[in-house]
Order: structure tokens, then C-alpha cells, then sequence
């Protein structure tokens, strides 16, 4: 963990991003600090998953600047950034649902996985010490996010609540140094909802990293984070406290339109 | 010398098999991890020694609060040790009731499991100023408490490592000061009528009594494995799972969550089970739901074997000889279908099978015995621990065995039944009055209707206090109907009602979601939630069917003639239910008053405007109607 908390971990400068004539992103600049967990909010359409999308390089901006560890993200693989440390969850969850979510976690875990495909087909040796260890690793994640029950289930076949969890315990498993969730609570129950909450809480303590998290749920948002964007329209329109957030004109505007 | 305390059999066992032998194991990470005698021993002596080091003396109370798991055990023969008791609470107590328990037993410290639990506490702490510490032994999600009172289990462990460096005989010491007569545990009556008491046990009801339990069950020599998931908070585990463990030297197997005991149990095989009277009504609900979802060729074996093993069931409980014919019918049947469906439920290797606190329909105990196991339903209580036992050969369904040999049982002339116990509890705690007014003349007030058969056999009816006396001046009991309505899959729950001011019974049904779903299921009938199924013609029709079904069995005069099918499920946060799930019945009818008034009127439809707790504490209300059906 870095020294100063306040430290920028990612600095996001001048994101522009545009879809042919949508100018979906515009001059963004916002910066995720070592130790917070960072909101993104905002109506329909905002913006707010591209953001996400950019950080992650499933979109490439035409204009601006991702820094994350001395490097643009912009110009970089998905899977490039996923090995740098920045892992994510999804707003439609994409699993492999055929698989239990135990093998749906293990899956993850390839990034860290030293033997190649050939050598992995034989659970021999210094093969079966790594998987074994792997194991060990996945399941203090299973025990963390409670998924004890549904560890042997076939990922397909579990209700929707515990599939978001599955699909948050695989971001956590390639041991990230960030982590980006898209709407974790979205299509949730209240009590579902609480144990999100507090797992995204757990998750923060335990291993001490930043969180970005894009969520409409506005009480999820005031009650766990420590700082807030909002954009609209593609445009940043205020950044701070919840409480500043709360109270802030243009933000009230935006959600309820004006007078 | 004999041995007259847990603490000192389990020195004795750690002496005899040390390291080699296996304890406990817990499922934890997915492995199963072992725990020898010896570990077993060295974790209670460092955490007795913490404990004592924190200040707990000889008398005192330790409240345990928390899901069966090694700390339990662990937490209770150290308090044990010392010559406190334990104090067994339930998990899913609402903090109000816990400061009571902890409250009234005077606790001076309370071993937590986790976060919930500790949260909880940390809610009522200002009411319970005894306490000392708060002990926890799952640190997930407590990492940034700092509340002083708080400890953790392994910090208590190496205080006591460090005090045992100081006194390196003390432990001994205070073991070999234990007598028969320290009190060892509390037991909560679970309170259908009023505040619950505490029962206490002495170390000579917990070595003894269960010693002799064991002794005419044959558990002795037998190394069984044992899958602790009920309450140790209840008197059955503290005699099976702590008591009983130690003594006949079983294995100790605890699941990793409560909600994978069905897995868990397949894996672990246990020859010694026991399960409450639901868990057996569950499993069968689960065994024919999930045959009517089968494929046609399964289901016509099932149907084929099924009834052969009835026949030759009834045909050992009558004590009949099975002639040769019978006996290869039920070879191939058992083969066939049993033993397949034995390996699914993970009763393959059981030999000891119990039941009890509650009746279990005969329909049941026959089911289970023509798949080959004998469920021994046995009559216990709080304050008498087990007071008759169907032995091994003898297991017939409408009753509950002889009484034990340590046990003297009469009737009053009312009915009730009348105890002598060599071995029995040793009061309520702080409450002489209602011990003393349980006992006369020598014999100890029951409370429970019942009356022996013929062979010497007891039978329990119901309780007393729940007889009803009908508008003919006939006795009748609702729980009789109601644990022969559970047996249908489609009844969750039944309140059957009746009195002497009542023309007729009548009854409260509660669905059972999952089996009445699939029900609708295929019958494509479309519903929304509970309350909408639940109002459902169809699933009305299929209610009645089932009630005139159990009708059909019942004396004339306590027939149901009227039913509703409710709005919502009976439950414990509502205090409808203790929280060993039964049926809070003064409470119940009291609360439906208004809809009881509609069954006994005219109407056929009763509109509901009810408020109901959500398990957040939150309240909200309910408005539907639902309609009132008549039995034909």
C-alpha cells in the first residue's frame, strides 16, 4: 500500500471519448486516490460505465490520458490492464455460466498461473502445488463474500444476487491492486443489497485497495463511499464529499430536471 | 476414584489417545480439518486458563452464542473446567432476547461467533453490565471494532498460555476439584408459555445420566461419527454432541454452514443422528417432491418398491415373522431404491437414529423404516433429559418406548405424567418457586398428557395445557392433527382450533412454498408471490384434498370442517414460533383472532390488514384478502 493515502493511484486526464457523433465523454479529469472508495454517478446515459469501459481499455479515447503506475492506459489490451492490477465486475454479468463457480473462479486465477496448457492438463507435481495453492487462495475469497453454498453450483443455474457475487469474487481473485465495479447492487433485494454493502466494506479493509464503484442505489452511495463524482451528459459536473454532493445544486438539477 | 466431570473423562481421553485419535472435525475452507484428542484437550486448557486469568471464578455463568462449531465445544468444557456453566444461546435471538438470557443467567463474559453476534451484543451491552468481555471467534468483518470489550478466541488462548506458564498445575488443580454436583449447564425452556426458565444441569446429569443413555443404546465401542448441527443451546446436543461425544468417544463432525448440512452430511456418513421432528418431516417432503419431478421410469420403481418396504415395516413393528417371499421382495426393493436413496440423504451408515421435542406423525417413522432406518422417538425434556426410549427391536410408530431404567414413570388422574428421576435437573435458576411448584409429593409434574399401553410403552399425547376440551365435552388435541397434517408435502404448518365454545375445528394452514410452487408449476398455474399462490382455486382444492385425507383418520367429533389457507408463513421473528419452531398456539390464536371469528362465521372471504416484522426489525403491513373454504 503506498504511503500517503491521498496519493493518486490512477489519474484520468482530458477523457474524451465519442461513438461517431455522440460525444458520450467530455474533458474528463478526475483522479482515484489510494485509499477510497470512489462513486461515479449520475442519470441514464451519462457516461458513466464508458468511463469504466476506458479505464479497463475496452474503449480507447480520442483525446486525454489514463496514468496509472507511469503508463497510459489508453493505448493498452484489456487483458494487458488486467494484468497490471486493474480488475472489474460487469453490469450484465458475463460469466461462464456451464461451469460451477468454483471452476468460474479458478478461471480467473490463469493470470497468475506460472504452467502453461500442456502442462496443466497433468495434476502432477510442481502443477498440482500450484493449483493447490491457487485453491487455498479462492477459497478465502469464498469464505469472505459467503459463498459456501453455492461453490460446487453450476453458475447458470443460481439466482441472479448470487451470480453478481460470483462475478465480484472473480474480479477479487486475480488479486487486484484496483478494483472497478459496474452497478454491483443493481436488480438486488434490500437484504442482498446490505451484504453487497458490506462485503464492498469488507473487501476495502482487507486488502486496502481502491474502489471504484458506478451505482444508481443513492443511500448505497452516501452510506459506504468516500467520495463522489457525477457526471451527466458526458460532462463532470461536481466531484466531492457525499455530504457536498447531497447539498450540490447542479447534481439536484440533473436527477430531478429544473423548476 | 470415578470420574465425575466432562472436564475429567475429557483428561482421561486426551491421556488414552492423545494424539492419535481423532476428536472433531470441521469443514472449513472446503477441507475437512482434523482435531485430536489432545488438541482438543490443550485448546479448552488455554482457553479455561485465559479465562480464569480474565477473572472467571468457580459459579460463574459464560453465555455461548454461536453456530456449532470446535470453539463451542471448546468454550463450554473450559467454563467447565473452571466449574462455571454455559450458557447456550441461539443464533438467530433477536437482541432483546439475548440481554435476557445474558441477563438473567448473570453471565460474566459471553463467547460470540461472529460479526452478527458481536454486533448484537455490542446493541445491549449497557443492560448487561456483568459482563466482562465479549469473546469472539470468527474475526471476519471485525477488524476495525475497537470497542474494549471485545477480545478474540485466540487472544484469550495465548493469555492462557502465558497464565499457564505462571501456574503450570493449576489447571489440574481446579479439574480435580470439579464434583458431580457443579452446575455444568443452563438449558432455556423455549418458552411456549411465558418467559423462558433456565434448567440447570449438573456435571452428574451430564456424565451420568448420559453414560447410562449410552450404555442402553449400545453407543459405547463404536467410535460413531456424529454431525453436530443442532443447538448446543438445546438439551439433545448437550447430551449427545458434548456429553455423549466424550464419553462414548464419537467423532464430532461440524458443517461448514448450517445451510450445507444436507452435503455434509453425505460426505461424513454418521452412524449416530439426531434430528428434530421438522428435519424428518423435510427430508420426506424433499424425498416425494423431488420423486413427482423424476423421470416416469424412477417414479414407477419408487411406487413399486415403496409400499413393499411399508409392508415389511409394519410387519417388524408387529412383530410378525417375515416369511421368505417377503424377505427377497424387500432385498430387491432395498437394492433397488432404498439404499440409492439412503446413500442421497447420507443415512447409509446410520445405526442410532433419535428424534424428539416434538411429536413426529407415525406416518413418518413408517416411511423412514421401510427404507431400513428406525427412528427412535424418544420423551425428554429440560428438566428430565430423556425419561422413555423405544429399544433397539421394538421401534413401533405411535409411541415412545418404555421408560429408561433410571426413570419411574406414573399417571395422574387427569392424565398427566408423573416422573421420578434418578438423575434429574437440579432447578430453574433464580426461580424456586416454579421448581417447587412442579413437584408433589415426590413426583415431578410433567405438564404432558399421555397414558401406557398395554406392553408398557408410553405414549405422549400433547401437553396439558393444550388439550382442548370441544363444545361436547370431549377431549381432543390440535397438535395430533396438525403433526398428521405436516406430513402431506404441500402443509408447511398447521394450527388446528377448537374449544368448548366452538361448534367445530377448524384449522390455519401455511403452504409450503417450495412443494405447492412446483405443484403450480405443473399445472401451469401462474402466481406471483406467497400470498397470491396460496389463494389460488387450485391450490385451495389441493388443501382440502389433503385435509379431508387426514379427516378420514380422525375421530368423528375432531374433524375440520372449515380451513384458510394464510396470507404468510409462521414465524419466529413474529414470535409465532419459539425458536426451536414450535407453535406458539395462545399467542397465535390471539393474533388471528379476527380471522378465527371469519372461520367461524359465514363469510367466505376475510380481508387482511395485518402488520408484519421484516427480519431487519423494519414494519410494514399487508393488506389482501384471502378466502375461507369449507371441507366436503
Amino acid at each position: 500500500m503506498p504511503q500517503n493515502k491521498n496519493e493518486t493511484v490512477i489519474r484520468i486526464a482530458n477523457l474524451s471519448l465519442r461513438f461517431g457523433g455522440l460525444q458520450a465523454l467530455e474533458d474528463i479529469d478526475l483522479e482515484v486516490r489510494a485509499a477510497e472508495i470512489l462513486a461515479i454517478i449520475g442519470p441514464n446515459g451519462a457516461g458513466k460505465t464508458c468511463m469504466l469501459n476506458c479505464i479497463n481499455g475496452f474503449y480507447h479515447p480520442y483525446q486525454g490520458e489514463i496514468i496509472y503506475q507511469d503508463r497510459d492506459l489508453t493505448a493498452l489490451k484489456p487483458h494487458k490492464i488486467a494484468t497490471l492490477g486493474i480488475a472489474r465486475t460487469f453490469q450484465n454479468i458475463e460469466l461462464y455460466s456451464g461451469l460451477s463457480a468454483l471452476d468460474n473462479l479458478m478461471a480467473a486465477r490463469h493470470i497468475h498461473m506460472r504452467h502453461g496448457a500442456l502442462l496443466g492438463c497433468m495434476f502432477f507435481g510442481p502443477t498440482r502445488r500450484e493449483e493447490v495453492a491457487h485453491r487455498e487462495q479462492i477459497e478465502e475469497i469464498i469464505d469472505l463474500l459467503e459463498m459456501e453454498i453455492i461453490r460446487k453450483k453450476v453458475v447458470g443455474s443460481l439466482p441472479y444476487g448470487q451470480r453478481k457475487k460470483v462475478d465480484l469474487a472473480r474480479a477479487l481473485c486475480m488479486d487486484p491492486a484496483v478494483l472497478l465495479l459496474d452497478e454491483p447492487m443493481a436488480g438486488m433485494n434490500v437484504e442482498e443489497k446490505e451484504d453487497m454493502a458490506r462485503f464492498i466494506l469488507d473487501i476495502y479493509e482487507i486488502k486496502k485497495i481502491p474502489i471504484v464503484l458506478v451505482e444508481h442505489d443513492m443511500d448505497v452511495v452516501m452510506d459506504i463511499t468516500h467520495r463522489i463524482a457525477v457526471l451527466d451528459f458526458g460532462i463532470k459536473i461536481a466531484e466531492g464529499l457525499p455530504q457536498e454532493i447531497k447539498d450540490d445544486q447542479k447534481v439536484i438539477k440533473a436527477y430531478l430536471g429544473e423548476e | 476414584m470415578p470420574l465425575e466431570t466432562l472436564p475429567q473423562v475429557l483428561r482421561e481421553n486426551y491421556e488414552k489417545y492423545g494424539s492419535h485419535v481423532v476428536a472433531m472435525r470441521v469443514k472449513d475452507k472446503g477441507i475437512w480439518k482434523e482435531y485430536s484428542w489432545e488438541d482438543y484437550y490443550q485448546k479448552v486448557k488455554h482457553f479455561c486458563m485465559g479465562l480464569v486469568s480474565l477473572g472467571l471464578q468457580k459459579g460463574d455463568k459464560v453465555s455461548i452464542l454461536g453456530e456449532n462449531k470446535p470453539e463451542w465445544f471448546w468454550a463450554e468444557l473450559a467454563v467447565q473446567s473452571a466449574r462455571g456453566a454455559a450458557v447456550g444461546i441461539f443464533t438467530d435471538c433477536l437482541p432483546e432476547e439475548i440481554k435476557y438470557y445474558v441477563g438473567h443467567s448473570d453471565s460474566t463474559f459471553v463467547v460470540a461467533h461472529d460479526q452478527e453476534q458481536v454486533d448484537k451484543l455490542l446493541e445491549i451491552k449497557n443492560d448487561v453490565p456483568k459482563v466482562k468481555k465479549v469473546i469472539y471467534w470468527d474475526s471476519k468483518g471485525l477488524w476495525s471494532y475497537t470497542d474494549p470489550l471485545l477480545l478474540s478466541f485466540d487472544e484469550v488462548i495465548k493469555l492462557g498460555y502465558d497464565y499457564e506458564k505462571k501456574y503450570p498445575r493449576l489447571f489440574d488443580e481446579i479439574v480435580d476439584q470439579g464434583s458431580g454436583d457443579d452446575i455444568a449447564a443452563f438449558c432455556y425452556t423455549s418458552g411456549t408459555t411465558g418467559l423462558p426458565k433456565g434448567g440447570m444441569l449438573s456435571q452428574r446429569w451430564l456424565v451420568e445420566s448420559v453414560r447410562e443413555w449410552g450404555q442402553l443404546d449400545g453407543w459405547f465401542g463404536k467410535n460413531y461419527e456424529y454431525l453436530s448441527f443442532i443447538p448446543p443451546a438445546w438439551i439433545t446436543e448437550q447430551g449427545v454432541g458434548i456429553a455423549g461425544s466424550i464419553l462414548a468417544r464419537m467423532v464430532v463432525n461440524f458443517p461448514e454452514e448450517p445451510e450445507t448440512v444436507q452435503e455434509n452430511i453425505r460426505e461424513i456418513g454418521p452412524g449416530i443422528l439426531f434430528f428434530g421432528a421438522r428435519l424428518w418431516e423435510n427430508l420426506n417432503r424433499m424425498v416425494q417432491a423431488r420423486m413427482i419431478d423424476s423421470t416416469f421410469l424412477r417414479r414407477r420403481i419408487y411406487r413399486l418398491a415403496l409400499p413393499l418396504g411399508l409392508k415389511v415395516a409394519n410387519m417388524k413393528s408387529e412383530k410378525k415373522k417375515i416369511t421368505l417371499p417377503w424377505r427377497i421382495f424387500y432385498f430387491i426393493a432395498y437394492h433397488a431404491v432404498f439404499r440409492q436413496l439412503r446413500d442421497r440423504l447420507g443415512l447409509s451408515n446410520v445405526n442410532a437414529v433419535y428424534s424428539a421435542g416434538a411429536a413426529v406423525s407415525p406416518d413418518i417413522i413408517r416411511y423412514f423404516k421401510a427404507l431400513g432406518i428406525d427412528i427412535r422417538l424418544f420423551y425428554g425434556s429440560t428438566e428430565q433429559g430423556v425419561m422413555s426410549m423405544p429399544r433397539e427391536g421394538d421401534i413401533r410408530p405411535e409411541t415412545s418406548g418404555p421408560p429408561v431404567p433410571w426413570v419411574q414413570v406414573a399417571l395422574s388422574n387427569e392424565g398427566e405424567i408423573l416422573i421420578k428421576n434418578k438423575y434429574p435437573y437440579s432447578g430453574y435458576y433464580k426461580d424456586y418457586e416454579a421448581t417447587e411448584s412442579k413437584i408433589k409429593d415426590g413426583w415431578f409434574y410433567t405438564g404432558d398428557f399421555g397414558h401406557m399401553n398395554e406392553d408398557g410403552h408410553l405414549i405422549v399425547i400433547d401437553r396439558m395445557d393444550d388439550l382442548k376440551e370441544l363444545a361436547g365435552g370431549k377431549k381432543f388435541s390440535p397438535q395430533y392433527s396438525e403433526i398428521r397434517l405436516r406430513f402431506s408435502p404441500y402443509i408447511k404448518d398447521a394450527l388446528v382450533i377448537g374449544g368448548p365454545e366452538k361448534e367445530y375445528v377448524t384449522a390455519l394452514i401455511n403452504i409450503d412454498l417450495d412443494n405447492v410452487g412446483r405443484f403450480a408449476e405443473a399445472h401451469h398455474i401462474a402466481y406471483t408471490t406467497f400470498t397470491d399462490l396460496s389463494q389460488k382455486k387450485e391450490v385451495i382444492d389441493l388443501i382440502a384434498k389433503e385435509l379431508a385425507r387426514v379427516n378420514d383418520t380422525l375421530p368423528e367429533w375432531t374433524r375440520m370442517r372449515r380451513f384458510v389457507n394464510l396470507h404468510k408463513e409462521f414465524d419466529a421473528d413474529e414470535d409465532e414460533l419459539t425458536r426451536t419452531r414450535k407453535l406458539r398456539r395462545t399467542f397465535v390464536e390471539d393474533k388471528y383472532k379476527e380471522l378465527i371469528g371469519a372461520l367461524y362465521s359465514n363469510d367466505d372471504i376475510y380481508k387482511v390488514d395485518a402488520d408484519v416484522t421484516y427480519r431487519d426489525g423494519r414494519k410494514g403491513t399487508i393488506e389482501t384478502s384471502i378466502f375461507v373454504n369449507e371441507i366436503r
